[in-house]
């Protein structure tokens, strides 16, 4: 057990995790924009009902939905490697970061492609019926009409998702990755005042969070303000 | 005896009732008329405090209940002496007819549940609806869902029962099987408000009418004066919009 | 790439054995959660006085702050309160004697009911105002009302996420395993360790998992089905 709770402490630690706070910010901007790209792979044969790509696009979702972030941190870990030996590539002394940023990218990708698959179906028939109408492509009518209207209904579960991601960020201390959680366990290791630092963590969560959550709902408003013209209008 | 003296509700600034005094005698069978707006739901909501008034006095059979400082067990003795039937019905969606009768007995009025529920089956079947006591709600049509709305309030043997426009609501068709149990009951001597739109029905079942407009009682009487012969100008108006025929037919 | 296929077999039973102890740091976490989650819940909803606002924030911290801290903040702090207490008023409790999952569910029932909160005050508002009209008129006081027709609809309606969050905490109860707990993922971590096979180890706790997920997917279906029939329209 460590010494004597000190309040002090928590702000003498603060500006030390903070340093390492862009570290945490990057781990999840990364794998957001991977986990985008791939999440619009598997959404796709999903929603075309592609056969054989379509099922194995399930399956993959449904493993990712299945199974702990912590889970799927350590199968990246141990298990990528030995899948890139395949190709003789060597990563067994790639730096951490590199399976964090997989981990997250895979994990997200199967929470997104859902997300999209689910405001896709949503949106209006009779939207995609008056775009064929209107002479566009199946293409043009799925990538200038149905796209644009399906982010929109699925902003706030994303907005949602990336709250939660930035939290499992922090699990990255547990495969040796220096973001704010490793600094704390460093910090931990030289000073042995455990809660101060674990408090100190909590507060930086707290306020990027709730920054994170006003400006979804900013951004949110401005995506919508033409359905809200409508509604006072 | 049911008696309101200066009932007064306001929203903010927006004077919604500006001092009603109404009597309601012992098997009375009273309809509120008046144009939307004129505050006749919100009185009716007030003898229950579903609305709370903002000043005035509600008495039944000798219970006083001052609005200004009403006190919760107050208006619970209140609302136990009274019963209600909402324009949406408002059935309770998780329990079937019967449970829907029997929820109040039970609860409020702690009744045995073998009483209370030989109770419910008689005033079901008055309602004609002995054959779907074990229904849900989303199983019935609107106009059956409304008899069941009617039973519940009749099973608590109220001292009023209080009728907030009951067949709006309703598909035309169906506006009838309700008007006739409504009518049925009121001819047992229940004591009722009625809010409704249906002229035949006012003229035909209440013996005393109320037309109400912007919020004050602008005259009230028997059903022939007020419809044949009324004597304020907003009546006559309102009268003659609305009579002789007053109909869904399209 | 070398897999050993057969070994993740034998891994699968030996840590299948710790799905008890990953079971009770489920649900005995929502279980309390969702008592505390009533309780915040009603208090936000209803503005009680002061104690609304605690309510609010204790909500929204937990929520926006990663579990993980929780389980390591409640594992340092709650010892020292303890010992501080019993100090003061002489209980003479000796804190190191108390198990390690005491700390564990208490911190993951704090998080359950800041979730739980949410959900059921959403569940609460959703029900439709003519509900409780309908139980005022036929006489119900305020209580009698919430607890017999509100709650009861409440609940119908919350049930998915209910049956999400219960999926969201099998998975979180993992983060037990930072304070060395031997539920699912701290089994799989020995067995991987002594046999210095780790892929295979991860790869049959996964399976478990996948399993447990599905399986509660499924049951929540079928409860879905059954806990909402009456909306369901046709005939009984």
């Amino acid at each position: 057990m460590g010494k004597a709770f000190d309040p002090a402490l928590i702000f003498e630690f603060l500006p030390k995790l903070l340093a390492y706070l862009p570290v945490t910010l990057f781990i999840l901007v990364a794998a957001l924009f991977f986990g985008l790209w791939l999440a619009l792979l598997i959404a796709l044969p999903r929603l075309y009902k592609v056969p054989v790509l379509s099922q194995l696009a399930a399956i993959y979702v449904s493993f990712i939905r299945g199974t702990p972030v912590l889970i799927q941190l350590f199968l990246v870990f141990y298990g990528l490697p030995a899948f890139l030996q395949l190709f003789h590539l060597d990563v067994s002394r790639a730096n951490p970061l590199f399976f964090v940023i997989a981990t997250y990218s895979l994990s997200s990708a199967a929470f997104f492609s859902e997300t999209i698959r689910a405001a896709v179906n949503s949106v209006d028939r009779g939207q995609i019926e008056a775009a064929y109408a209107a002479g566009l492509t199946g293409r043009q009518a799925f990538v200038r009409i149905v796209l644009p209207q399906a982010g929109m209904i699925a902003f706030p579960n994303f907005a949602n998702s990336v709250i939660g991601f930035l939290k499992d960020t922090s699990l990255a201390f547990s495969i040796g990755v220096m973001d704010m959680m490793g600094r704390g366990q460093t910090l931990i290791s030289a000073t042995a005042h455990a809660l101060e630092v674990y408090i100190g963590l909590a507060i930086i969560y707290y306020l990027v969070v709730i920054v994170l959550e006003k400006g979804f709902v900013r951004a949110e408003r401005r995506l919508q303000r033409h359905e809200r013209k409508w509604a006072s209008a | 005896m049911i008696q309101l003296q200066n009932i007064r509700k306001s929203y903010g600034s927006h004077e919604v009732l500006k001092g009603i005094d109404l009597t309601v005698n012992k098997g009375d069978v009273v309809v509120i008329l008046g144009p939307s707006g004129s505050g006749k739901t919100t009185l009716l909501r007030c003898v229950n405090f579903l609305e709370r008034p903002s000043d005035g006095q509600v008495t039944i059979s000798g219970f006083t209940v001052d609005c200004k400082q009403p006190g919760k067990q107050n208006v619970l003795k209140l609302r136990r002496k009274t019963a209600m039937v909402f324009q949406h019905y408002n059935l309770f969606k998780h329990k079937t007819a019967l449970e829907n009768v029997m929820e109040g007995l039970v609860v409020a009025q702690k009744l045995p549940k073998e009483e209370a529920k030989q109770k419910s089956l008689d005033v079901l079947e008055k309602v004609g609806l002995s054959d779907k006591i074990h229904h849900y709600p989303s199983q019935l049509s609107g106009g059956q869902q409304q008899r069941v709305g009617i039973a519940r309030a009749l099973a608590l043997s109220p001292e009023v029962i209080l009728f907030d426009e009951p067949t709006s609501a309703l598909d035309p068709e169906l506006v009838g099987e309700v008007l006739a149990v409504i009518k049925k009951i009121a001819r047992e001597g229940v004591t009722m408000i009625v809010v409704t739109h249906e002229m035949g029905f006012a003229r035909e079942v209440a013996n005393h009418i109320v037309f109400m407009d912007g919020g004050v009682i602008v005259e009230e009487g028997p059903p022939d004066e007020i419809f044949s012969n009324p004597k304020e100008e907003r009546t006559k108006q309102f009268v003659r919009r609305i009579t002789p025929e007053w109909s869904y037919v399209i | 790439m070398t897999i050993d296929i057969p070994f993740i077999i034998t891994c699968f039973f030996e840590i299948v054995t710790a799905l008890p102890l990953t079971l009770v740091i489920t649900v005995i976490p929502l279980i309390i959660g969702f008592g505390i989650g009533v309780v915040t819940a009603l208090m936000r909803i209803y503005k009680v006085r002061f104690l609304h606002r605690i309510a609010d924030f204790y909500v929204s911290f937990l929520r926006g702050t990663p579990v993980v801290l929780h389980v390591l903040i409640i594992y340092f702090a709650l010892p020292l309160l303890i010992a501080k207490l019993s100090d003061q008023f002489g209980w003479g409790i000796d804190t190191a004697s108390i198990p390690i999952l005491v700390f564990v569910l208490t911190a993951f029932s704090l998080t359950a009911g800041a979730y739980m909160s949410e959900i059921i005050r959403s569940g609460i508002l959703s029900v439709n105002q003519g509900q409780v009209e309908a139980a005022y008129a036929v006489g119900m006081s305020t209580r009698q009302a919430l607890w017999r027709i509100v709650l009861p609809q409440a609940i119908g309606g919350i049930l998915p996420n209910l049956c999400n969050l219960f999926i969201g905490f099998l998975h979180t109860s993992t983060f037990a395993f930072t304070v060395s707990q031997m539920e699912l993922l701290g089994k799989a971590n020995v067995v991987a360790s002594v046999n210095l096979k780790f892929l295979e180890a991860f790869i049959a706790a996964a399976l478990i998992y996948w399993g447990m997920t599905i399986i509660a997917e499924r049951i929540t279906a079928f409860l879905e089905k059954r806990v909402t029939a009456y909306n369901r329209g046709g005939i009984a």
